[in-house]
C-alpha cells in the first residue's frame, strides 16, 4: 500500500530516530440475546492509522481516519511534533529502543469457517434454541449468550524496512443462565473466553448440552449451602478459573512497563522486581509459566506484535523462580536487555501500542495424575470452576477471588455442592502451596478478551491455560 | 466533521420504517508520564457514525467511523441487513419523537483553548516539584473535546458538546506512594501549585507506616473513595434487574432502604459537573432523585421496562451526593479510633443479590485516635454491602468535585467492615 511508504519517507525525512505507521480495520460483530429478546446485532468497523515517531528518547503517536496523502503527511508531521515536545521532559530521561532486524512477513489467524461469512440468521436462531433450552427450566429467570466476532486486517511498516500483512481473528461464546429462589439469585455461566479460531468451535462445543448444563447447575447453586467462616483449606482450581488467577496474580506482576513504574498512576506496579530475576521463588518447584505468542489459537497469537517483533516462546517462571518479563523494545532496555520479547500491542489503530501480557500459561504436571485422582488425593478443600469475582491490589501481591460453581471436597470426595465462596491468598504464598498439577492430558486453554490496562484505556487478549491444580493450605470461606 | 451531510445521506437513503443514529467526535491530546519522563503522548480524533434501524420490530445496528459516502451507504446497508434477518424483538421500542431539552453548559473555553505545549509544560513542572522532593512522579496530562449528535426518524433531534481537562499526578517517596487528580470539565480553576502541595502534604503524613490489622472500624471517606464505590451500587440498581429478583433493591422502591442521613441525585442544575440535556434513548434529561434521606425514590430503568412498569424511563448522568458541616477534624473527633481513605482500587461485585462489594484501598491510609492522626497503615481489603454502609453514616462534610461527573461529601462511616490487608 501507497500510504506506508509515504509516511515513512515522510518520518526519514523529517528526522524520525524511528518510526512505523499501523494501518488497522477492526471489525466486530456482536449479538446479544437476552430471554429471547435480541438486546443488540451490530456491527462494528473502525477503520485509520497511526503512526509513531520516535525522536531524541521520546515518542509522539498520532492518528487519524482519512485516507489521503494530505491527511497522512499531516498525521506524520503531528507525531513528530509530539515526539519532539515529548523529548524536551526526557532531555536526563531518554527511552532506548532494543535492537530489532527487519521482517517481511504476513500471519492469518488459522480458520476453517469464517464466521463473518455465517448468515447472522443462523446464529440467532441457533442463540434462541440456546436461550429456549435454558428458560425451559423452572426457576431460570434469565438466559442471555454473548457472542462478539472479531477481526483484525492490520498493514505494517517501519522504518527497519519492516513490512507486515496481519489478519486476526477471534470468536467468544458466553452463555449465562440465573436461577432466583428462597430470596437469593445465582448465575452459572459457559465461560471458555475467547479463542482465535473460527466457527468450527463453535459448531463443536455442543452448546444445547452445555445450556442443560448450566441451567441445572444454576438451580443446584441457588439452593446450595455456603461455606460458612473462613479457614485454611485445600483448593483444586479448574483450568477455567484458574486462568483469570494466573491472569492477575503472574500476567501483569511481570509486564516489564508495570514492573519499571510506568503504571504506577493507573494500572499500579509490580512486587517483582528486577533484582529478584533469576533469584525470588515465586512458586514450588512445579510451577513453571511459559508466555508464547506462538500458542496455537492463542488470542495474543498475530505473528508479529505492534513494535514488528515476532511472536516468541519464553520461560517466565521456571522451576518456581522468576525467569523473565514480557517485554517491548522501549521496556527491555530500562533493564539492559537487548532484545524484546514481543509484547506490545495495541487494540484499535488510535491507541498507542502498550506492554500486554503474552499468552501466559502454567505447564502441566510431568507425573500422570487425574482431576479424579486429585480430588481423591485431598480430605478438606474445595473445587473451584469457572470465574467469578476478583480482586488484586496494585501491587498485585493481596487478591480474593470467587468462582461460579463449587464442590466441597471431604475425605477425597465430593460432598456437597456450594455457593459465594471466596478465597484469600497473596504472592508468593499462594504459587508456593502448589504441590500437584494435573497431567497433559487436562490442559486447557483460558482466554481473556478484556483486559483493560493503560492510559488512555486499552482492552487487550490473550491466552492463559492449565490443567487442574492443587492449593494447600489457602483461607477459603463463605462471602461476608 | 460533516454533520450536516451525514444527517441529510442517512435521512434521504435509509429506507427503514424507524432509525435513530448517533453522530460523536472526541478529540484528544494525552501526555502520559512516569518516574519522571514521558512514555506515552498522544493525540488525534475518533469518531463513531452509528445507526440502529428497524422494520417492523426487527432491528439492526451498524457502526463506522469514516464519513465518506460509501461508508455511510454501507453502514446503511449493513444495520438494514441485520435487520432484515432479526427476529422480531418482543421488547422493541419505536425511536422518540421531538423534545424540548434543557440547556446545558458542558464545554469550557478555557479547556477548548489548552495547548498541547501547555500540557507539556506542566507535565514538566509536575517533574521538576517531584525531582525537588527527591521522589518520583507519575500521571496523565489530557484534555478531550467532544460533539454528538443523536437523531431518530421520529423526530428526536440532540446535540451535545463537552470539554474535559484531567492531570493527575501519583508520587513515589522513598516506600510512600500517594495521589492526587484533577478532574473536571473546566481546565481554568486548575492549579499546579495546590494540587502538587496536596499530593505533597499527603506524602509527608503517610511518611510514618504501622502495621495493621483488617477489622471493622470507622472510616473518613474522602470523595473519591465514597464516589468509587457508589458508582457500582449505581450500577446495581437497575429497575428491572431489581423487579425480576437479581439484587438487594428488590421491592424497595419507596421504603426506607438506605441510611437517612444519605441522599443520591443527578442534577443539571451544578455547573461543575457535566449534564447532558438528553439520554442515549432520546429522552430529555431533567431532575432526578434517587434517595431523599434514606428513602429509594427513583431506580434507572430503561424505555420498554418503564412502559411495562407504568414508570417514567430515567437513567443517571451524573451524581450527586449532598454534604454537611463536618470537617475532618471534628469527624476525627466523633469516633474513639479510625481511618481515612484516599481511594479505592480494583471494586469487584462479590454478590449481586446482596449487593456486596470487594476492594483494596490505595494511595495512602491514615489511622487516627483521639481526634488526631496519628501514622499511616498498610492497604487493606474490603468486603462492604454500600446501602448497608449508609445506614451507619455518622456525619457528612462538604460536597466536592470528584470527577466531572460526581460531586460527593467526604463522610464518616462507622464499623466498615475490613478482612484483609496487604503487604504495604
Amino acid at each position: 500500500m501507497k500510504y506506508l511508504d509515504l509516511a515513512m519517507n515522510a518520518a526519514e525525512s523529517l528526522g524520525a530516530e524511528y518510526a512505523d505507521i499501523r494501518i488497522q480495520k477492526t471489525t466486530d460483530q456482536v449479538i446479544y440475546l437476552r430471554n429471547l429478546s435480541l438486546k443488540s446485532a451490530k456491527t462494528i468497523v473502525v477503520d485509520g492509522y497511526g503512526i509513531r515517531v520516535f525522536k531524541d528518547g521520546a515518542w509522539g503517536f498520532a492518528h487519524s481516519n482519512i485516507y489521503s496523502d494530505e491527511a497522512l503527511l499531516a498525521t506524520v508531521q503531528k507525531a513528530f511534533d509530539i515526539a519532539k515536545l515529548s523529548a524536551t521532559v526526557n532531555k536526563d530521561k531518554k527511552l532506548r529502543l532494543a535492537p530489532e532486524r527487519s521482517y517481511i512477513a504476513s500471519y492469518k489467524t488459522p480458520i476453517q469457517i469464517d464466521p463473518f461469512e455465517i448468515p447472522l440468521s443462523e446464529k440467532v436462531d441457533m442463540m434462541m434454541e440456546v436461550n429456549r433450552t435454558m428458560l425451559a427450566f423452572e426457576g431460570i429467570r434469565q438466559a442471555m449468550f454473548y457472542l462478539i466476532q472479531h477481526k483484525d486486517e492490520k498493514l505494517f511498516a517501519s522504518t527497519l524496512g519492516t513490512r507486515l500483512d496481519i489478519n486476526y481473528q477471534f470468536i467468544d461464546p458466553m452463555i449465562t443462565a440465573t436461577a432466583v429462589a428462597d430470596g437469593d439469585s445465582q448465575s452459572r455461566t459457559f465461560d471458555e473466553g475467547g479463542r482465535a479460531v473460527g466457527w468450527e468451535w463453535i459448531q463443536s462445543l455442543d452448546l444445547i448440552e452445555k445450556a442443560k448444563q448450566i441451567a441445572e447447575e444454576a438451580l443446584i447453586k441457588v439452593k446450595a449451602d455456603t461455606l460458612g467462616p473462613e479457614k485454611r483449606r485445600s483448593l483444586i482450581l479448574d483450568p477455567n478459573h484458574l486462568g483469570l488467577t494466573m491472569h492477575e496474580s503472574v500476567g501483569h506482576p511481570t509486564e516489564l512497563d508495570r514492573v519499571l513504574g510506568w503504571e504506577a498512576d493507573f494500572a499500579g506496579l509490580s512486587f517483582a522486581t528486577p533484582e529478584k530475576l533469576k533469584n525470588y521463588r515465586y512458586g514450588s518447584e512445579i510451577v513453571n509459566f511459559v508466555g508464547d505468542n506462538t500458542l496455537a489459537e492463542g488470542l495474543a497469537t498475530l505473528g508479529f506484535d505492534d513494535d514488528g517483533v515476532p511472536g516468541q516462546k519464553w520461560h517466565i517462571i521456571k522451576d518456581g523462580i522468576l525467569n523473565e518479563y514480557g517485554s517491548t523494545r522501549d521496556t527491555a532496555m530500562e533493564i539492559g536487555l537487548n532484545y524484546s520479547r514481543g509484547c506490545n500491542r495495541a487494540t484499535y489503530y488510535y491507541d498507542q501500542p502498550i506492554n500486554r501480557i503474552p499468552n501466559l500459561y502454567l505447564l502441566p504436571g510431568t507425573k500422570s495424575l487425574t482431576p479424579a485422582e486429585l480430588i481423591a488425593d485431598t480430605e478438606d478443600g474445595v473445587y473451584i470452576q469457572g470465574r467469578g469475582s476478583f480482586s488484586i491490589d496494585q501491587h498485585r501481591v493481596n487478591f480474593q477471588f470467587g468462582g461460579d460453581f463449587f464442590w466441597e471436597i471431604k475425605n477425597g470426595k465430593l460432598i456437597r455442592p456450594l455457593k459465594k465462596v471466596l478465597y484469600k491468598s497473596c504472592n508468593p504464598e499462594f504459587w508456593n502451596s502448589c504441590d500437584a498439577i494435573c497431567d497433559e492430558r487436562f490442559w486447557r486453554p483460558f482466554g481473556v478478551v478484556n483486559c483493560g490496562k493503560g492510559q488512555p484505556s486499552q482492552t487487550a487478549r490473550m491466552t492463559h491455560g492449565s490443567a487442574p491444580a492443587r492449593f494447600r493450605n489457602i483461607r477459603v470461606g463463605g462471602s461476608q | 466533521m460533516k454533520t450536516d451531510m451525514i444527517r441529510r445521506f442517512i435521512s434521504e437513503n435509509c429506507s427503514a420504517d424507524d432509525y435513530l443514529f448517533r453522530i460523536s467526535e472526541t478529540d484528544s491530546h494525552e501526555t502520559r508520564f512516569a518516574q519522571n519522563g514521558i512514555t506515552q503522548h498522544l493525540a488525534g480524533p475518533k469518531v463513531s457514525i452509528d445507526l440502529t434501524v428497524t422494520f417492523g420490530k426487527k432491528s439492526g445496528t451498524a457502526s463506522v467511523n469514516q464519513a465518506d459516502e460509501a461508508s455511510l451507504k454501507q453502514l446503511i446497508a449493513t444495520a438494514e441487513d441485520i435487520a432484515r434477518l432479526a427476529p422480531e424483538d418482543p421488547e422493541y421500542m419505536p425511536s422518540t419523537p421531538g423534545a424540548e431539552l434543557p440547556e446545558v453548559h458542558n464545554c469550557a473555553d478555557s479547556t477548548m483553548n489548552l495547548k498541547p505545549e501547555e500540557m507539556v509544560a506542566i507535565v514538566q513542572k509536575s517533574i521538576d516539584k517531584a525531582k525537588a522532593l527527591g521522589a518520583t512522579v507519575s500521571g496523565m496530562c489530557e484534555k478531550h473535546i467532544s460533539s454528538s449528535f443523536e437523531i431518530a426518524k421520529n423526530g428526536f433531534w440532540g446535540e451535545d458538546k463537552r470539554s474535559t481537562f484531567g492531570h493527575s499526578m501519583t508520587l513515589k517517596l522513598g516506600e510512600v506512594e500517594t495521589k492526587v487528580s484533577y478532574e473536571a470539565k473546566d481546565f481554568a480553576p486548575f492549579k499546579l501549585d495546590h494540587e502538587f502541595d496536596r499530593l505533597a502534604s499527603q506524602a509527608e503524613a503517610l511518611a510514618d507506616m504501622h502495621s495493621f490489622d483488617p477489622q471493622k472500624i470507622a472510616v473518613i471517606l474522602r470523595p473519591a473513595a465514597l464516589q468509587e464505590l457508589l458508582w457500582y451500587m449505581f450500577w446495581m440498581m437497575n429497575r428491572r434487574q431489581s423487579d425480576e429478583g437479581f439484587t438487594p433493591f428488590t421491592d424497595q422502591l419507596g421504603k426506607s432502604f438506605f441510611g437517612e442521613k444519605f441522599s443520591l441525585f443527578s442534577t443539571l442544575k451544578n455547573p461543575q459537573i457535566i449534564s447532558p440535556s438528553f439520554t442515549s434513548e432520546g429522552l430529555p434529561t431533567a431532575e432526578y432523585s434517587w434517595v431523599e434521606n434514606g428513602v429509594l425514590k427513583n431506580m434507572p430503568t430503561d424505555r420498554y421496562w418503564a412502559s411495562k412498569q407504568s414508570a417514567d424511563p430515567i437513567s443517571p448522568y451524573n451524581m450527586y451526593i449532598p454534604g454537611g458541616d463536618a470537617t475532618e477534624e471534628e469527624m476525627m473527633k466523633m469516633v474513639p479510633r479510625g481511618l481515612i481513605i484516599n481511594r479505592f482500587w480494583y471494586i469487584r461485585p462479590v454478590d449481586m443479590k446482596r449487593g456486596e462489594l470487594t476492594g483494596m484501598t490505595r494511595d495512602g491510609v491514615l489511622y487516627f485516635e483521639d481526634g488526631k492522626i496519628k501514622h499511616a497503615v498498610n492497604n487493606l481489603r474490603f468486603n462492604e454491602i454500600p446501602h448497608e454502609m449508609t445506614r451507619r453514616i455518622l456525619a457528612l462534610g462538604a460536597e466536592e468535585l470528584a470527577s466531572p461527573y460526581g460531586i460527593v461529601p467526604t463522610t464518616l462511616i462507622d464499623d466498615f467492615n475490613f478482612v484483609d490487608k496487604t503487604s504495604f
